[in-house]
């Protein structure tokens, strides 16, 4: 029997088979380049990753609650954006970063209005708002130049340090261990899980999905502004297609640590080791002089080969505690095929 | 299917079948957009605005009738836009590397399939959720265009073919080859999916694909086969953008899987498959084509249409959910009257 | 079964055989050693209560599910090629338990769908000839009342009634050799399923074996020529229909669990006093919904199990899910307690005092991938967390633990995940969920499908329990024995209308007018006729 909560533990957080691969892929790019561990490097890989972190994880939230979000990545755009344009316009540190938020906070909300109150399909919904934020940060980056802020305090929020340690690194490790005991130990993440797995179930259950819904995309949207604001401070100037292709980017980082997209399960962690995994790779490739181009192909296999190795892992345990279950059990009962069987032939059906 | 209620069609009945038939939805839309258009603005019929209109928007059409064969099979294709490009790109450096014309279109169109059968393998096989194969397809599509033009674009590829191809040269009067060729299309598909058993298949495989496997119908394939379809129409999208660009970027094909997707929808594919019309289609990327016509006109700048696609595709949906809704009222009262003559 | 004098002789080949069919899946056995042997010209019922491995065969003799051991033949061959195209190729139709119709297609596409009759054009033959399609199939169609032109409707635009005709011409419309009826009649109207028996007896003039599964015994006599039991996955026996008598069925199907079964727990439950001056729980008044739900009136006292009977597709689940919040009234007023409520969400109907255990258990009961301690605090979270946010694991766990030792819930920890569990025991997590909220009316919408007789006592002492500690209980079970066996009154219902109200049922199934009561059931389940 400890063999089987010890096998049901280690299914219980899918991202470590890939935080093994992980840590390969650092060992792999120090050696190639012995930069890749100095401190300098650190930072600076720290400070790049942090954006498409906090999207990863947004990401992964409304994967868990078994939706999907494109917009994360043009939202943070249009974030950075409006934070910067409030800035240019000379409004005080903490308005910027409020603006930047709320305009994240605002499409979270359209989303999960879209989705949650209207029903639209999530991938077409947030398809549209892609678009919509792309289309708006064109225009707003026409209307003024989105660079040129003044204001020291907002450097700072990407090169400045707390005691040696990176401001953003600070914001990012404090909003992944919120997320973490949002998701694992609140009614709202139960709920959340709940409506990934079955959002039918969960309303038979008496979960009110519209509302655990919403809540997920909203969250989505908040963090995408966070991200945004980072962005610009790091950026110091917003382009007009800032964003473009980050949804790709953060999803795939998501699927990569392994948070099904089916839904339901999944957690902070596999968000980060998946994140931190693609920004590990973008790393290495650009300390060894790789064109960034590669990268986007480096995403799209790292999708296609984390599932395939998420599943075939998760397969074998699987197995394995089943047929402990099944032998641990004197229960018997004919038709009740425990419910991975069915899943196993959805798949074929495909 | 569509003659079977022909004839005793009262009023009422013409203005539900309207708002239950996604065809004659985006037909009446259309007819609004031209219409209201015709009369705010006199430039809209002037000179050659409208052969214009039409003529951008074949790029797109094309590209909606595969997505339509997708979203019928069930699946959806986010690739379109990269794979469009790597097309166009396999045809130009064909055409640099001396290759004849139709070699070089045969390159391309040999890689549209070659991405169907990837985003097919993707999704039967490997069990990736559809878009997430297709969105992979459209990063690895994309970054194999953009490191192949080193970011520079392709240039010097142009020949008279090309040109008549591209549309640059009009076959006979006002019309030009990608009319002819999006036309052909379009009844080619048309015809295969309400004609042939093929057809039948996608309808099947997208609508209810357990029963499809009980029929014996090989779901898996009939799903990569339109994956296939729909790399195919890339392809020849991708010619005749190349052909009408006269120069092949690296992110030539960005953004159009939106616009592709978004004609689908208003044409009445849903993304629930099992629903779609290529008429639907065709009407869907004119009508959007012209949404952009009417604001460039107005003279809201060309930043704006990103914003105008996103709307429209909202709007799209939402009136989709509308007419379900009319749709499933009308049938329960049917069944109500149905069953109170029977009691 | 080498007691079974009913074989057939050695040298007359049948024209379908199961020999040693052995399916597992996941650990648990569904079929252990199963045979089947059905002759030509033949109709062969194929019997066993839930559970017992019928679904399972079909599944593998159809092509759509695989043998871990064991072969089927026909004519004597071994089927060698995998796959329903196969199957169905070699002439083994199915009728599906479920509808297998794509909405999307027209009924006649759905007909042909994978089998198309085609034109050739230009020397290739892909365009569909629905033309000739419909000159074949016409005259069988109206036979099975569908006209012509419906043929080319959709088969999204027709009710539960239609589609199940479809489905038959779809399945006799290739004159297979074997053609397999899972539970045809559910659903079909009196004069449908006449037709559809004369069209079996057809068959069996065509020489045509066919395998009918079936939950009524009745409808057995006069029609099936032998029949194969099955009990708990393994064979239970093969007898002559015409030398049986429905009592031996039932002790075949059943065994000596029936009497465990027929026996009852009769303590808690006094029938005989009638509970209509108990205080009134639930009363629901012109419940309508579209035309699935039609003026429904009734009342739940306190300590009453009330019991609701109907084909499939009379609008049973349908009522009861308006009651949760899942659909949404048209017209109608609940009140529990006396105090009026509107379930807006299933949320309010919680809140509410209402509960229910849902039909399907796996797409609509359990959350596979939760813990068994998450599913059951679901319903009620707050009462297991701190400031009603955060949840406590401990807390959660003692939850868990006291409905597991109360409802003897056979787990190896409260921790592990519900969809490894067996049918059983997922479904008395699923009523604890339901208690934990402490319910006024508590809602069981098949509550013993697809689960071992042992937890089915025990699921029946549940709601028994639930009823005597003074809480309602509103019960639906295509099982017209258990539904008696529990009621207190049973309200019959036929296309969403109660057309009828059985009170006075006797104590116990041995007792002598029961079998009366069922067929003044299914009378009026079928013609709808006033009680």
């Amino acid at each position: 029997m400890k063999t089987s909560t010890a096998v049901s533990r280690l299914m219980g957080t899918p991202g470590l088979p890939m935080t093994i691969i992980l840590i390969v892929a650092v060992i792999v790019f120090q050696l190639l380049n012995p930069i890749f561990l100095t401190p300098g490097a650190l930072s600076s890989y720290l400070t790049n990753a942090m954006p498409i972190l906090l999207l990863t994880l947004g990401s992964a939230i409304v994967i868990i609650g078994g939706g999907i979000d494109l917009s994360v990545g043009t939202v943070a755009g249009l974030s950075a954006g409006t934070t910067m344009w409030a800035l240019v316009a000379g409004a005080p540190l903490w308005v910027g970063i409020l603006v930047g938020c709320v305009t994240g906070l605002g499409f979270g909300l359209l989303n999960g209005i879209l989705v949650a109150v209207f029903r639209i399909n999530d991938f077409i919904a947030t398809l549209a708002t892609l678009n919509i934020a792309a289309g708006l940060l064109v225009v707003l980056s026409q209307a003024t130049l989105l660079q040129g802020v003044t204001d020291e305090g907002f450097a700072a929020l990407t090169r400045g340090d707390v005691f040696g340690i990176p401001i953003s690194f600070v914001v990012a490790a404090g909003i992944f261990v919120l997320a973490h005991l949002l998701i694992s130990k609140t009614v709202t993440g139960r709920r959340m899980y709940a409506i990934g797995i079955s959002a039918e179930a969960a309303n038979v259950a008496g979960v009110s999905v519209a509302r655990s819904r919403m809540f997920t995309f909203v969250i989505s949207g908040l963090l995408a502004g966070v991200a945004g604001v980072f962005l610009a401070s790091r950026l110091g100037a917003v382009q007009a297609f800032l964003g473009i292709g980050y949804e790709f980017t953060a999803i795939a980082g998501a699927v990569v640590g392994g948070i099904a997209l089916a839904g339901g399960a999944g957690s902070v962690w596999a968000a980060l080791i998946g994140g931190l995994f693609l920004a590990t790779v973008q790393q290495g490739l650009r300390l060894n002089n790789v064109d960034p181009v590669y990268f986007s192909i480096v995403t799209a296999l790292a999708i296609v080969f984390g599932v395939i190795f998420d599943r075939q892992v998760r397969r074998v345990l699987l197995r394995g505690a089943l047929a402990r279950t099944a032998a641990a059990l004197v229960d018997r009962d004919a038709s009740s095929a425990p419910a991975s069987a069915g899943r196993e032939s959805k798949e074929e059906v495909r | 299917m569509s003659d079977r209620h022909s004839g005793r069609m009262n009023g009422h009945a013409i203005v539900h079948r309207i708002l239950i038939d996604p065809t004659l939805g985006v037909l009446a839309l259309l007819v609004i957009f031209a219409v209201g258009a015709a009369i705010l603005l006199p430039v809209f019929y002037a000179g050659n605005n409208l052969l214009n209109l039409v003529g951008s928007s074949i790029t797109v059409m094309i590209l909606a009738i595969g997505v339509t064969v997708v979203l019928i099979s069930g699946g959806i294709d986010l690739s379109v836009g990269a794979v469009m490009a790597l097309s166009a790109g396999a045809a130009a450096t064909s055409m640099r590397l001396g290759l004849p014309v139709f070699a070089a279109f045969g390159a391309a169109i040999l890689v549209g399939i070659l991405a169907g059968v990837v985003n097919g393998l993707l999704v039967t096989r490997v069990g990736l959720p559809d878009f997430i194969a297709t969105l992979a397809t459209l990063g690895f599509a994309s970054g194999v265009l953009y490191i192949w033009t080193q970011g520079v674009p392709i240039i010097g590829y142009m020949t008279p073919e090309f040109r008549l191809v591209g549309g640059l040269q009009p076959v006979f009067g006002q019309v030009t080859l990608p009319m002819i060729i999006a036309l052909a299309l379009a009844l080619i598909v048309g015809w295969v999916l309400s004609s042939t058993s093929l057809g039948t298949r996608y309808f099947a495989v997208g609508s209810n694909p357990v029963a499809a496997r009980q029929s014996g119908i090989r779901v898996r394939w009939v799903k990569t086969q339109a994956y296939m379809l729909s790399g195919t129409c890339a392809a020849i999208a991708g010619i005749i953008l190349a052909g009408r660009n006269n120069n092949v970027p690296a992110d030539l094909g960005t953004g159009y899987e939106i616009q592709a997707i978004s004609a689908a929808i208003i044409g009445g594919a849903s993304l629930m498959g099992g629903r779609g019309r290529v008429l639907g289609a065709v009407l869907g990327a004119i009508t959007l084509a012209l949404a952009i016509n009417i604001i460039n006109l107005v003279g809201v700048p060309s930043s704006f249409q990103k914003i105008v696609i996103g709307a429209i595709l909202l709007l799209a949906v939402f009136a989709n959910f509308v007419s379900d809704r009319v749709r499933s009222a009308a049938l329960r009262r049917r069944a109500t009257h149905f069953s109170s003559n029977v009691a | 079964m080498a007691d079974d004098p009913n074989l057939p002789s050695a040298d007359v080949v049948p024209v379908l055989e199961a020999r040693g069919v052995t399916k597992h899946y996941d650990g648990v056995t569904a079929l252990d050693d199963a045979h089947l042997s059905v002759q030509r010209g033949e109709i062969h019922a194929l019997l066993g209560g839930n559970g017992a491995g019928k679904s399972t065969l079909i599944g593998i003799i159809s092509g759509a599910n695989k043998a871990d051991l064991g072969t089927i033949l026909l004519d004597g061959e071994p089927i060698t090629a995998a796959g329903p195209q196969a199957t169905i190729l070699a002439g083994v139709s199915t009728i599906y338990q479920e509808l297998s119709l794509v909405p999307a297609l027209s009924a006649l596409d759905n007909i042909f769908l994978g089998r198309e009759l085609h034109r050739r054009v230009l020397g290739i033959s892909v365009v569909s000839d629905r033309r000739r399609m419909e000159e074949t199939v016409r005259e069988l169609a109206s036979d099975f009342g569908i006209a012509s032109h419906e043929l080319h409707t959709p088969v999204s635009e027709f009710g539960a009634l239609k589609k199940r005709s479809i489905e038959i011409v779809k399945a006799l419309a290739f004159d297979p050799k074997v053609l397999i009826l899972d539970e045809p009649t559910s659903g079909l109207e009196d004069a449908e399923r006449v037709s559809l028996f004369e069209y079996m007896r057809t068959l069996r003039e065509r020489n045509v074996g066919l395998v009918w599964v079936t939950h009524h015994l009745e409808e057995l006599v006069g029609l099936a020529d032998r029949a194969t039991i099955f009990r708990d996955g393994r064979n239970a026996g093969t007898v002559e229909v015409a030398n049986t008598s429905i009592d031996q069925f039932l002790t075949y199907m059943f065994g000596d669990q029936r009497d465990e079964f027929g026996a009852g727990d009769t303590r808690h439950l006094n029938r005989l006093t009638p509970l209509d001056d108990a205080p009134i729980v639930l009363s629901a008044r012109g419940l309508n919904r579209g035309s699935v739900v039609r003026d429904v009136s009734f009342d739940v006292h306190e300590g009453e199990v009330i019991g609701l009977a109907g084909l499939a597709g009379a609008g049973r689940t349908e009522v009861v899910r308006t009651l949760m919040g899942l659909d949404r009234l048209t017209s109608g007023t609940i009140e529990v307690d006396g105090r009026r409520i509107t379930p807006r969400s299933s949320t309010a109907a919680y809140r509410a005092g209402l509960a229910m255990l849902p039909e399907d258990r796996k797409q609509l009961g359990i959350l596979a991938d939760l813990s068994i301690a998450a599913n059951i605090s679901l319903s009620r979270l707050r009462t297991v967390t701190w400031a009603r946010f955060w949840v406590s694991a401990r807390r959660e766990r003692a939850l868990a633990e006291r409905y597991r030792t109360r409802l003897g819930i056979k787990t190896p920890t409260v921790t592990a995940r519900i969809g490894n569990l067996s049918g059983g025991n997922q479904q008395k997590a699923i009523v604890a969920r339901c208690l934990n909220t402490s319910p006024r009316l508590l809602i069981f919408d098949e509550p013993t499908q697809g689960i071992d007789v042992s937890a089915k006592v025990d699921v029946h002492a549940l709601i028994r329990h639930h009823a005597a500690d003074g809480g309602a209980a509103i019960l639906i079970a295509s099982e017209l024995e258990e539904l008696l066996e529990l009621s207190h009154r049973v309200l019959v219902l036929k296309k969403g209308r109660i057309v009828g109200e059985i009170r006075d049922i006797p104590k116990s199934i041995a007792a002598g007018h029961f079998a009366e009561i069922k067929s003044k059931v299914l009378a009026l389940s079928a013609a709808g006729s006033a009680a």
